[in-house]
């Protein structure tokens, strides 16, 4: 018996559409729209600011052919697809915004940036790299304000500090609705696969919590009664995959579904696109909500930063809550900063958690699958053993 | 009744057969080239055995798992279990065939328990050794040995099959000798091959396979720099085919 899919609103598997329907409504509703690319993007104080967070397109291997056209071939296809579209103009989200937020994450994209801001405003925010440092705090928090400098200008609006904590508190309460749901992909076997949990997180990740709360809760409903009705993916024995590395979107979704192919189940999709961007509780009622933001997104594991040993401690919170029985490690070609992490990652999962890992590297095209079909059964018949 | 067991390696280039008794003995092997019709290939390398099961491997095993019904391993498996058939104390498979190399570290309890494998580009593999061989005008079957004698080495920088040809055909132009440079091809590919052997297994011996592991010169290349005995198959190429058809009998043994 088939599974009714979780949202069945006919656009299930075809996020992008769901999402663009959405904030094509929100801009006739007279809502404008801001642009963003990156994990880092405060979310909370655009959405404090009635302005519309949008995820930019950076997923298909169509645009990258017109991306090198101006940038290099070995860079990440992450980079080369974002400019793509920016250059065609084929990014729909692109166009609906009016300013885009931008972060100084890994140097290919900060330097792409720098040509994107030829076509529209760009405003680019100085990350910090170490973490750790005192001074990571303080400057974060000031390039947070400002941004919220940049908006107000931009947008001709002003916003306070009570409506950013309002908006931190709607965004909490968002981000537990979703690890919630998140939570039925921790059972044995997962009610929820690979497809639902990209299209929720796709259209949550932007959403405002008190708009989307609803949506939320039905989900909940329904998973509540697949679990009644015994029904879920796999069985006992598919083997169990957590997906950590760079984020997984469009044509690089194929990771998720070779592995759906070779009979395991993604449980976890631990990357920005997936998991991570609900992980995190900004603090509430704490008289700086700007410094609670930063210090919630600095503490976000990318392997832009330096040391990244929240990743390790995050990847094993994941583990014990989803017992994933192998990890994949997915880096994007000429992602230095998580293709070097990949060592560290692949020594914890296998010292501290006794987990068969495997790293596949990989870009948008589809070239590959069949080794990369070859590698995973290969894993699998690790797991099994 | 005198059951037999067989294991097809469905390769890029070449599509190999192995057929082994109930107690896992070999009874018969064929070697055909796989061609633009693997799925034909392999029926007629099949014709006339009546196997109780077969088990298919290498990269044309899933099209053969729909086209017969057919069970399948990867080549990872395979390959362990071929090696382990040859040597059994095996804890380190270095493979290169046709089109890519792989190592595979074998546990104490004989199973798999870590690879890798490079199947990005042609570089380190038997498509590359080929290439080279005959830009510079030798058999392949000779490459390794004519390597072997060459007093020194040239450095060779390029690893991508393109690149290196024209960097071949310039040292020949330079008048450099030929075996000079054969060795040097064969220095560059077992610096590559050593750095990923060091990644997934790093001690003891190691059992080689695929059809490269024929060449003489690579194998005491490799032995040199890892400083670790290279253990050679009596039939090096048949170690997926073998690891299948051992596996067909297992899994019919254990089911
Ligand atoms: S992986 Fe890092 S750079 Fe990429 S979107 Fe996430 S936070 Fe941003
Ligand atoms: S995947 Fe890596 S290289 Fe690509 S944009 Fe993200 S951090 Fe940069």
């Amino acid at each position: 018996m088939a599974i009714t899919p979780l949202m069945n609103d006919g656009m299930d598997g075809a996020p992008a559409k769901r999402v663009l329907h959405s904030m094509q409504e929100q801009k006739e509703k007279g809502r404008r729209i801001v642009g963003i690319y990156c994990g880092y993007a405060p979310i909370e104080l655009i959405q404090a600011m009635d302005l519309v967070p949008a995820v930019l397109c950076a997923f298909a291997e169509g645009p990258i052919a017109s991306a090198e056209t101006v940038l290099p071939a070995n860079l990440c296809p992450l980079i080369k697809s974002s400019y793509g579209y920016i250059l065609e103009g084929t990014c729909p989200f692109f166009g609906l915004s009016e300013a885009v937020v931008a972060e100084t994450t890994c140097d290919g994209k900060k330097k792409m940036f720098e040509l994107a801001a030829e076509v529209k405003p760009m405003h680019v925010m100085d990350l910090p790299q170490l973490p750790d440092e005192a001074e990571a705090l303080v400057n974060w928090t000031a390039m947070i304000r400002k941004l919220q400098g940049f908006l107000e200008k931009t947008f001709d609006r002003r916003v306070s500090d009570d409506a950013i904590e309002a908006s931190i508190k709607a965004t909490n309460r968002k981000n537990r609705l979703m690890r919630r749901i998140f939570d039925y992909a921790a059972l044995h076997p997962p009610l929820l696969c690979w497809q639902e949990m990209y299209d929720v997180g796709f259209l949550a990740l932007p959403a405002r919590g008190e708009e989307i709360e609803p949506l939320l809760e039905s989900l909940l409903a329904r998973l509540a009664v697949r679990r009644e009705q015994g029904e879920c993916f796999g069985t006992e024995r598919s083997p169990r995959v957590l997906v950590t590395g760079c984020p997984v979107g469009g044509d690089a979704l194929k990771i998720f579904r070779i592995i759906e192919e070779a009979g395991g189940l993604v449980v976890t999709p631990d990357s920005c696109t997936g998991i991570k961007s609900f992980l995190g509780e900004t603090e509430e009622d704490t008289g700086d909500p700007v410094a609670a933001i930063a210090r919630r997104y600095l503490a976000i594991p990318c392997a832009c930063m330096t040391p990244n040993t929240r990743r390790l401690t995050a990847l094993s919170q994941l583990i014990d809550r989803f017992r994933p029985d192998a990890v994949v490690d997915f880096v994007l070609t000429a992602c230095h900063s998580y293709n070097v992490e990949s060592h560290k990652i692949g020594r914890h999962v296998g010292e501290r958690h006794g987990l068969p890992y495997l790293k596949i590297e990989s870009n948008y095209s589809k070239s590959d699958e069949g080794q990369i079909r070859t590698k995973i059964e290969a894993l699998f018949e690790i797991a099994r053993s | 009744m005198n059951e037999e067991f067989a294991g097809i390696d469905i390769g890029s280039r070449t599509t190999k057969l192995v057929v082994v008794d109930a107690a896992g003995a070999v009874q018969r092997r064929r070697q055909a080239d796989t061609g633009f019709e693997p799925m034909a290939t392999a029926e007629k390398l099949l014709a006339g055995t009546s196997c109780a099961r077969v088990m298919a491997t290498g990269y044309g095993r899933n099209l053969f798992e729909i086209a017969f019904a057919g069970r399948t391993v990867t080549e990872i498996k395979a390959h362990a279990r071929g090696a382990l058939a040859f040597f059994p104390g095996t804890r380190t498979v270095l493979d290169i065939g046709g089109q890519d190399s792989k190592v595979i570290a074998i546990g104490d309890n004989g199973r798999v328990h870590r690879f890798e494998m490079n199947d990005r580009c042609a570089a380190g593999t038997g498509k590359f050794m080929e290439v080279m061989a005959r830009t510079l005008g030798y058999a392949i079957e000779e490459f390794g040995d004519e390597a072997l004698h060459a007093d020194s080495d040239i450095a060779i920088s390029s690893m991508c099959t393109v690149f290196a040809e024209s960097e071949v055909t310039s040292l020949i132009a330079k008048g450099r000798e030929r075996r000079e440079i054969a060795l040097g091809l064969h220095s560059s590919v077992v610096r590559r091959v050593a750095a990923m052997v060091g990644r997934v297994a790093t001690a003891g011996d190691i059992v080689f396979t695929g059809g490269v592991a024929k060449n003489p010169c690579m194998r005491a290349l490799l032995a040199q720099l890892l400083g670790r005995r290279i253990l050679l198959p009596a039939e090096p190429q048949l170690a997926g085919a073998l690891g299948a058809a051992l596996l067909a009998l297992e899994s019919e043994k254990y089911q």
